[in-house]
């Protein structure tokens, strides 16, 4: 019984091992190639009275020697272990996949071709002229479908032709192509006289031209010295590798020319995609997108703001039963501004976390984000920034200091830098939870337009701040255009994205209840002036800086609650609601505080104690306030700099005061 | 190729298809191109957070502790698949 070895050569996803089970069954065996960690698959299967070893090699783009692979394949084959080579292609992208039939192209060992994938190739309306390749290429080439039981006798037949024929490819135009490469033939002319086997000259050439550092120092050694020098002095083109893949490009080209019959397909762009890739509507387009997406977002909040009401019914039951019973009022003010009270903030802060993730990951599930990111890669480039700085852009919605992490993505420090900077005007999720909240409870229906205008001072913001750090920390020229392949437009998976949603909420809660709480109950201790508001020592402190803080339009409380968002946006929420619920506001809220008058919420407090100019001042500061003291870790630990970590804090945080001076006056000129 | 990169040289981030118009040559044809550079390593994609493992990408959760599944707050989520597309940047 004679044996005869076939190694099977492919791509990755060409189908290889499809065919390797399908031959071999269960004998197969699987070990590690030596002295690699790159897997070993080999099996056997015997017909006609033939043995016929199966070698699967590693899948591999190329025959070049840019991984382990790639040279376990290529020393494997050119040792002449392989009697014949399968050479596998997927004929359903046929430009692509032959690439490595021509990397093969000149190896002295018989092979065929297996044009895999048959079914796939039809679907698409393609026919491939079999016949006509073969007489191109002078080696059996078949129609295959790795799949189809019955495609199998037709590969043993063309197997068994091929073993017959020893046939190799027929380079002759190829060679052509390679020949109007400079250097070629000088070197070619060198490498003829050495010998080594398994290779032809072309192919010893070609691999040197692309500076195949294996091929290099195996002609080193094999050739006369004279020789060697010789073709070492022929100046090497650093693109070598450019060169000879359009050679082989052109190459498949040619061959295809005839033998493949496709239906046209253009591609077409959708309706949507010729709107955000049009030069003029694209950013109109966009940025109405992203508007319509988060007014969208408070239709799913606005039920779970309802919900949050029944805290404040809860806390007027509760509070009226403790007072009733006697419960001093530190204790009544600690169950019922503390913990009831931040309760119904909490709540209503969820309900905006659930709204803006759920449509934001809805437009990202759809596709919208990617059309998103790319309309606005342009804008990036006139800031300095790298298209890939919108990534750290998009996570910083959600955190900063994801953000920050994901600049790391970035490799120019300077760009880094500035990207971060950047993503700290970016509303993270917490301010996305407090800013909506505190807008509807000031601003009522307004609240929508007060977000747009948030998110246009943003865009403002960050393009001045681009222009102030930009001068110093990059140079326009450091970008490089990048290729942005768009994600097809589909459904979005709803079971994942409400999976992902509630678990993006409920961390978020989780969060936001340790914060809101212990800064409630530390500044409610703070400002419980057992009874008499004036003697609380935050409220001398606050007084007396009140008429500073007033000039950024902002009472005391207000600017405590300021200060306080640099440790955690949400620690202002527990700023707010223990300094307004709390024991030492007012007058009017000690009189409602003591029982009978129990029926005034916080928000009507807020809103008689806060004017619209003020809250609106307060929102602007808190909004483009530096944005927790994680995040200034984070920012530290990526850019490595003090100097610029603290320069950029400083920044913002008087970047938020200006901000917010500014919104308060032009408050005072709309109220 | 050589004509691809040139054109990337002006800053601007394109689309295969953009590119496909610019060469007057297919998409196919610039998918194929893009294959090769990057396995050529003259451009390389760029890696999303949740691609590199979604651990050691986030500075509030160091290390493996606990595993990668482990997830942090604020980051993407590991198995929450980003449809953002592909980018590439030449290297």
């Amino acid at each position: 019984m004679s044996t005869a070895t076939i190694a099977l050569l492919g791509q990755p996803n060409s189908g290889k091992s499809t065919l390797f089970n399908a031959l071999t069954g269960l004998k197969q065996h699987v070990g590690n190639w030596p002295g690699k960690t790159v897997e070993k698959k080999e099996g056997s299967f015997a017909r006609n009275g033939v043995t016929y070893d199966v070698a699967d090699l590693p899948g591999s783009y190329s025959m070049s020697a840019n991984s382990d692979e790639e040279v376990i394949t290529r020393d494997f084959i050119t040792s002449g272990k392989a009697d014949v080579v399968c050479i596998l292609a997927d004929s359903s992208q046929l430009e692509r996949s032959l690439f490595m039939l021509a990397d093969y192209a000149g190896i002295d060992a018989p092979c065929f071709l297996v044009l895999n994938m048959e079914d796939v190739a039809k679907d698409q309306g393609k026919t491939v002229d079999v016949a006509l390749l073969e007489k191109k290429l002078g080696i059996p080439v078949m129609m295959f479908s790795a799949t189809d039981t019955k495609a199998y006798d037709q590969f043993y037949f063309t197997l068994e032709r091929a073993l017959k024929e020893k046939s190799h490819i027929n380079v002759s135009e190829l060679e052509k192509e390679y020949e109007k490469i400079i250097g070629y033939n000088e070197i070619k002319e060198q490498i003829k006289g050495g010998n080594i086997s398994g290779y032809t000259p072309m192919w010893l050439t070609v691999k040197y031209l692309e500076n195949d550092k294996v091929v290099s120092a195996k002609l080193k050694e094999s050739l006369p010295a004279d020789a060697a020098s010789k073709i070492e002095s022929i100046g090497l083109d650093a693109n070598g590798a450019i060169a000879t893949g359009e050679c082989k490009f052109k190459w498949i080209d040619e061959l295809l020319e005839g033998a493949v019959n496709k239906t046209k397909t253009g591609v077409k762009l959708g309706k949507l995609d010729r709107i955000y890739t049009h030069r003029f509507w694209g950013k109109p387009a966009v940025v109405l997108t992203v508007i319509l997406g988060l007014l969208g977002s408070f239709i799913p909040a606005l039920p779970i703001m309802a919900v949050a009401s029944i805290f404040d019914v809860l806390k007027n039951v509760i509070g009226d039963a403790l007072v009733s019973v006697g419960c001093p009022a530190f204790v009544t003010g600690l169950v019922c501004d503390v913990v009831i009270q931040s309760f119904s903030y909490i709540v209503k802060m969820l309900g905006f976390v659930f709204g803006v993730t759920l449509v934001f990951g809805m437009l990202e599930e759809v596709g919208v984000m990617a059309r998103i990111s790319y309309v606005f890669d342009n804008t990036m480039g006139k800031l300095g920034l790298q298209g890939k700085s919108v990534m750290p852009f998009l996570v910083s919605f959600g955190c900063t200091m994801g953000g920050a992490a994901g600049a790391r993505v970035i490799d120019n420090w300077g760009q880094k830098v500035l990207t971060i900077a950047l993503a700290w005007a970016v509303p993270c999720g917490a301010a996305w939870a407090i800013i909506p909240m505190l807008s509807t409870v000031f601003f009522g229906a307004g609240a929508p337009l007060i977000i747009v205008v948030l998110l246009l001072v943003m865009i403002l913001h960050m393009w001045i701040t681009a222009k102030i750090f930009g001068r110093t920390l990059v140079k326009t020229e450091d970008r490089c255009g990048m290729i942005m392949e768009l994600p097809p437009y589909h459904k979005p998976k709803w079971g994942a994205l409400f999976r992902y949603v509630f678990g993006r909420t409920k961390d978020t809660f989780f969060r936001v209840v340790k914060v809101v709480l212990i800064v409630c109950l530390i500044f409610y201790i703070l400002s419980y002036g057992s009874g008499v508001n004036d003697t609380s020592i935050l409220y001398k402190v606050g007084t007396a800086i009140e008429p500073v803080t007033k000039i950024f339009g902002l009472p005391w409380q207000l600017f405590i609650a300021f200060v306080a968002s640099s440790v955690g946006k949400e620690g202002a929420v527990g700023v707010i609601s223990a300094l307004y619920a709390g024991g030492s506001y007012g007058e009017g809220f000690m009189a409602a505080m003591s029982g009978a008058a129990r029926a005034a919420n916080l928000n009507e407090l807020l809103l008689a104690n806060v004017s619209r100019p003020e809250a609106l001042a307060f929102i602007f500061a808190i909004t483009f306030n530096l944005p927790c003291v994680v995040a200034l870790a984070a920012t530290y630990q990526e850019i490595h700099s003090v100097k610029w970590t603290a320069k950029i804090a400083i920044y913002y945080t008087v970047g938020a005061l200006i901000l917010a001076c500014l919104a308060y006056h032009v408050g005072l000129m709309i109220w | 190729m050589k004509k691809l990169l040139e054109l990337l040289k002006d800053g601007n981030s394109r689309t295969p298809e953009e590119l496909a118009r610019e060469l007057e040559t297919t998409r196919d044809d610039v998918l194929r191109q893009m294959d090769f550079l990057e396995h050529a390593g003259v451009i390389r994609k760029v890696p999303f957070m949740n691609e590199s493992n979604g651990c050691s990408t986030c500075a509030s959760c160091s290390g493996c502790e606990g595993g990668c599944a482990a997830e942090c707050k604020g980051c993407v989520p590991q198995n929450a698949k980003m449809n953002m597309g592909t980018m590439w940047e030449v290297v």
